[in-house]
């Protein structure tokens, strides 16, 4: 008994050692760049003073924390920030597969490199510049959708950014827009690693495409969706800056809509810069975040322990 | 486990020794690190050594300092100072835009009262107690303010072509209220130009022309507790008559056409907007005579020939004095040796020259009546070496030679207004905001949201000034205004 | 019969994928278009009629102007592709070699790793203690190695999708037969892991050499010799300035002199000059993609 026991550990250290090199380099940047710089948390609970730097200020307890709850605008930032990352998880993962199925279907062709190069293509440009091309189509005097559509089809102009009811579908549809092509070949490199004999034999049992893809791509895929959801549950109390602040063109009626906890804290310390109350709401959403996920990520352990994030 | 605490201790252990490295000082001379805002562009290090160089023959005799520049783009500077400050860097000289009180607060400039009468005689004289006293609080001095015309006079500019061709009356026009008719006749005569345009997303102008109102320490559009007429009891500007005029009036405005559509959320800025001709004019304010102001504007608008007329009157608050101020910075190890090279960008005539315009022959040529220019063939983007648009926030404006075209007569005007423009009650105030940091925060937004809608006429004001007032309310402009109030009693008692 | 059947699945199938994507194509290039056009477009029309599919008056004056800076802009572009490449490599090279043990569900701390990896996804320490550490501690303030080391190189998100691949399309039957053989981990992640995870390197290649293209922040921060910008770094540092020098009316009056600012068409221009090398470089990397990883080896 003891000695097949001491087997088992023996063979298990000769690995440790090796795999633990391995991963050496990786794990020592990923210590210098992200853990060493994470002293920079205790200013979320710091009066800063320049005079007296990171270490010297002094405490202030939560004070910083204040301004993300004060006042309704809060509760509200907090709410779309959810909503909106939620919708972009589930349909961006839908049309991603989508997207990727297609691609992968169509295989080799030429044409098939053209569709991917420019569904990827809205990824390359600044959150700026997609601000300019939004504007060009929604503003009141001479964007395209009032001076082109609506004139064509006969319809009232409309003031595009006075406006907030459209708003939840036009930035998901930008969101989509940007980021669907990129994010499908995460999912176009997963089904090219498929065995494609599984494919090949229920082709022969009689299987349509639709089949196929429903039974074997999607259930063989879901490893991959499930951490990539995980990791997005993760940062769902983060919002792409560019997305909601440029993009809506800053404008302050459409708040009720376009407002998430990165706009609203830019917005408020504009004037005031303040070093601790900008570290108080990072350390919020990364809090809230890590709640989320571990919460998460326990779940996904009852159910499917292999796919879990660890 | 304890093998990852031991390699982690590891590197933190030496992380602190080598932070114990200090920088090194040239033999002898201390080194004061002179950081200033740029609009044009950043010069190589090589150029910057050149110019380096030629500051530091200067220096190094009068005051024993070696100077080495770090100009930062505009747009990034206070965020690159508060980053290298926090990091660390040496950053011994900066200035503030629009942010003096903060600066104050949260202990990034130095008090300077003590070394100033050693280190900045010939600065104090120019600048004058009463300026300083606006860059100081609780009776200390934190700064020293950019010597320039201050006063901004609200004016409009307008496109004279057109007036001349209806045949437009200027002379009577003092007030924006004023201006309503001549639109009706411009939108009349030619329904095919917006009579106003913005001067950039959610303002047209208007605000400023409020007279007598003295912000305390906010920013120029975003007021949260202001003072008004030489009373020294703090209000809600929203909640005032004055503001409501200015929303009906731009609301009228707004419904009978006579201003864009777009003012609160658009991406162009007056000279762009005035450029395109479909505009007939717009509100701002200018520290410069009418004249030169129309003329510089013309240019950059389209060419076309502008006139301008003064419609407000400018009003000194503590804020316009202390928006742009040198300050030393809390963390200098070399404060004394800063104080000094600042005193020199103010008092000596070359080194200004040198900052503003590079070295003479490689960046500007200096024409006989004392004027300056590019050299042959070169222009502010092609130049090694200029800052030239920095002239209005460095040192001295008055000791800088004068670009190729400018009135002399102007810059006497402009120091007569400096010293004749109505000054407010509060003069010398600066308030404190780190007790109601988050009310700010809140206010912020709530005045995000709300104001360009109201001051652009867009929205309805019996609508939304109720609304926006309640949301202030929650968001705890109260309290600001009672912390204000409490601030400016104090020092009242303290001044009057 | 059932042969013909499948022949017909398929190819309704292929139709069907087809008009789609083409017709997501469609909308996904129209806005871009439109900016291309705009960048064409005459400074005046795009001001007073605004963006259009056909505007009245064409002029190649924000090239010109793009021109003028030309020497800039090629250096930057110099800059830009050699962080980029750098950059790429060294992130594969860290980032795959985290993820294999982090995959490899008998390795004593997999877990412990991975929750180390994942952990640097929620919190970080803020800008300025990442300035302090790689400023002031390391000193690469100034230097290429700015551009290139912090934030990008190793990512939690690369290294699980790595980690993914190898955990779920790579059988663990290969690595048990290889160890069996006497094959050192080394032998294995060199032979069999790496030339097997081709299309997931590629993609986090890819992903990280985008990552590197349109990064500004690092050169923002580090950076502030003009001889070292990137190529996005020197666009938004013109873009804002111009922002910043129209917003503040007083600014527009500075001396009787002005800078020429260049308009709408000339950021327009901007944004096409930021995108373009990637756009001639994609067709040549996109053979990684498509499907045809062999997994013979399991069979053998």
């Amino acid at each position: 008994m003891t000695t097949r026991a001491v087997r088992k550990k023996k063979s298990s250290t000769a690995q440790t050692l090796p795999l633990m090199l391995i991963a050496l380099p990786g794990l020592i940047y990923l210590l210098i760049n992200n853990y060493l710089p994470m002293f920079g948390v205790f200013l979320a609970f710091k009066d800063y003073s320049y005079a007296r730097g990171i270490f010297g200020s002094k405490w202030n307890g939560l004070d910083n924390f204040e301004f993300l709850f004060r006042t309704k605008d809060a509760w509200i930032m907090t709410r779309n920030t959810i909503l909106y990352n939620a919708a972009f998880i589930i349909l961006g993962t839908i049309f991603a597969i989508f997207v990727a199925i297609l691609i992968h279907e169509l295989g080799k062709k030429r044409r098939v490199k053209f569709f991917q190069a420019s569904l990827m293509l809205p990824n390359l440009l600044s959150w700026v510049v997609v601000g300019f091309i939004v504007y060009a189509f929604l503003n009141a005097d001479n964007g395209f959708i009032n001076n082109t559509v609506y004139k064509a089809l006969g319809w009232q102009p409309v003031s595009w950014y006075s406006t907030k009811e459209p708003w939840p579908f036009i930035l998901t549809f930008v969101y989509l827009w940007k980021f669907v092509g990129t994010n499908s070949i995460i999912y176009v490199a997963g089904i090219a690693g498929m065995d494609k004999e599984i494919f090949e034999a229920a082709q022969l049992d009689g299987a349509s495409k639709v089949k196929q893809i429903l039974h074997i791509t999607v259930p063989m895929l879901k490893p991959t969706i499930i951490t990539l959801t995980l990791m997005a549950v993760g940062r769902i109390f983060y919002s792409d800056f560019g997305l909601f602040y440029q993009v809506p063109a800053n404008s302050g009626r459409l708040f009720a809509v376009t407002q998430t906890i990165d706009t609203y804290v830019y917005r408020g310390l504009m004037e005031s810069n303040d070093v601790g109350m900008s570290a108080a709401a990072a350390l919020y959403q990364s809090v809230v975040g890590f709640i989320l996920v571990i919460g998460a990520n326990a779940l996904v352990r009852k159910i499917d322990r292999e796919n879990a994030l660890f | 486990m304890s093998t990852r605490f031991r390699f982690v201790s590891l590197v933190l252990a030496l992380v602190l020794a080598l932070s114990v490295c200090s920088f090194s000082a040239a033999e002898g001379y201390d080194k004061v690190v002179f950081s200033y805002a740029t609009f044009n562009n950043i010069p190589t290090n090589e150029v910057r050594a050149s110019l380096e160089e030629a500051i530091n023959a200067i220096t190094r005799e009068k005051i024993g300092v070696e100077v080495e520049l770090m100009p930062v783009s505009i747009w990034e500077y206070s965020s690159a100072v508060s980053r290298g400050l926090q990091g660390g860097d040496q950053i011994d000289v900066f200035q503030t835009l629009g942010d003096f009180n903060v600066a104050v607060s949260t202990d990034m400039a130095e008090d300077i009262t003590d070394m100033i009468d050693t280190c900045a005689a010939e600065t104090k004289e120019i600048i004058g107690q009463d300026w300083l006293n606006a860059c100081s609080f609780k009776g200390r001095i934190y700064g020293i303010p950019t010597m320039k015309p201050i006063a901004l006079t609200p004016m409009v500019v307008y496109r004279k072509d057109i007036a001349d061709e209806i045949g437009l009356d200027f002379s009577n026009v003092n007030s924006p209220a004023d201006l309503t008719d001549l639109l009706r006749k411009v939108k009349e005569a030619r329904p095919d130009i917006t009579p106003v345009a913005a001067v950039n997303a959610g303002n047209i102008g208007l605000q400023l022309t409020v007279p007598n109102t003295d912000y305390l320490s906010d920013d120029y559009y975003t007021p949260k507790g202001v003072i008004m007429n030489d009373e020294l009891t703090v209000l809600d500007f929203y909640s005032t008559d004055a503001f409501k005029d200015v929303c009906n009036l731009a609301r009228t405005w707004y419904l009978e056409d006579l201003v864009m559509k777009d003012a609160a959320t658009t991406a162009s800025t007056a000279a762009e907007l005035m450029a395109t001709g479909n505009y007939f004019c717009y509100i701002a304010s200018y520290s410069y005579p009418e004249e030169d102001t129309a003329a510089s504007i013309s240019a950059q608008a389209g060419g076309f020939p502008l006139g301008a007329k003064i419609i407000g009157s400018a009003f000194l608050d503590t804020t316009a004095i202390n928006a742009l101020t040198w300050c030393v910075s809390t963390t200098s190890k070399v404060k004394e040796s800063a104080l000094k090279f600042l005193n020199l960008t103010f008092s000596d005539k070359e080194i200004i020259n040198l900052l503003i315009y590079g070295l003479e022959g490689r960046d500007y040529v200096l024409k006989e009546d004392g004027t300056v220019n590019y050299p042959e063939g070169l222009d502010a983007a092609s130049v090694p070496y200029t800052a030239q648009l920095s002239c209005g926030t460095l040192g001295n404006f008055f000791l800088m030679y004068p670009m190729e075209g400018t009135d002399p007569a102007s810059l006497d005007w402009e120091l007569e207004q400096n010293k004749t423009a109505k000054t407010s009650a509060a003069m010398g105030f600066t308030f404190d905001n780190s007790r109601v940091k988050s009310q700010y925060t809140a206010v912020a937004n709530v005045i995000s949201q709300y104001l360009p809608g109201l001051v652009c006429g867009s929205v309805d004001p019996e609508v939304d000034i109720p609304e926006f007032i309640a949301a202030l309310n929650d968001a705890g402009l109260p309290d600001i205004i009672a912390a204000k109030q409490e601030q400016l009693d104090a020092w009242a008692a303290e001044n009057k | 019969m059932k042969k013909e059947k499948i022949k017909n699945d398929v190819k309704s199938f292929n139709i069907f994928s087809t008009v789609v994507l083409a017709i997501l194509t469609v909308i996904t290039l129209l806005p871009i278009i439109l900016i291309v056009i705009a960048s064409f477009t005459d400074e005046k029309v795009l001001l007073s009629s605004g963006y259009t599919y056909f505007p009245s008056k064409l002029s190649l004056d924000s090239y010109y102007y793009m021109i003028r800076q030309g020497p800039m802009i090629l250096r930057s572009y110099g800059i830009t592709v050699l962080v980029t490449i750098l950059g790429t490599v060294g992130s594969i090279l860290l980032t795959a070699t985290l993820a294999y043990p982090m995959s490899r569900k008998d390795f004593k701390w997999h877990n412990q790793l991975s929750f180390l990896v994942f952990f640097t996804m929620l919190f970080n320490g803020g800008v300025v203690s990442a300035y302090i550490m790689w400023s002031t501690i390391f000193g690469i303030k100034n230097t290429l190695l700015a551009l290139i080391l912090p934030n990008y190189l190793v990512t939690a998100f690369n290294v699980f999708l790595i980690r993914n691949y190898y955990s779920n399309s790579i059988p663990g039957a290969l690595i048990e037969s290889a160890k069996i053989d006497g094959a050192t981990e080394l032998t294995i992640f060199v032979q069999i892991m790496v030339p097997l995870a081709v299309p997931v390197m590629a993609t986090v290649a890819l992903f990280t050499g985008l990552t590197y293209w349109n990064d500004w922040t690092n050169g923002l921060y580090y950076i502030t010799d003009p001889e070292l910008y990137g190529i996005q770094n020197l666009l938004i540092r013109i873009m804002n300035n111009i922002q910043f020098l129209k917003s503040s009316s007083n600014a527009a009056l500075l001396g009787t002199q002005t800078v020429d600012l260049p308009g709408t068409s000339v950021r327009m221009a901007m944004a096409v000059i930021g995108i373009l090398p990637i756009l001639i470089v994609f067709p040549f990397v996109q053979k990684f993609f498509v499907k045809g990883v062999v997994l013979g080896a399991v069979k053998g």
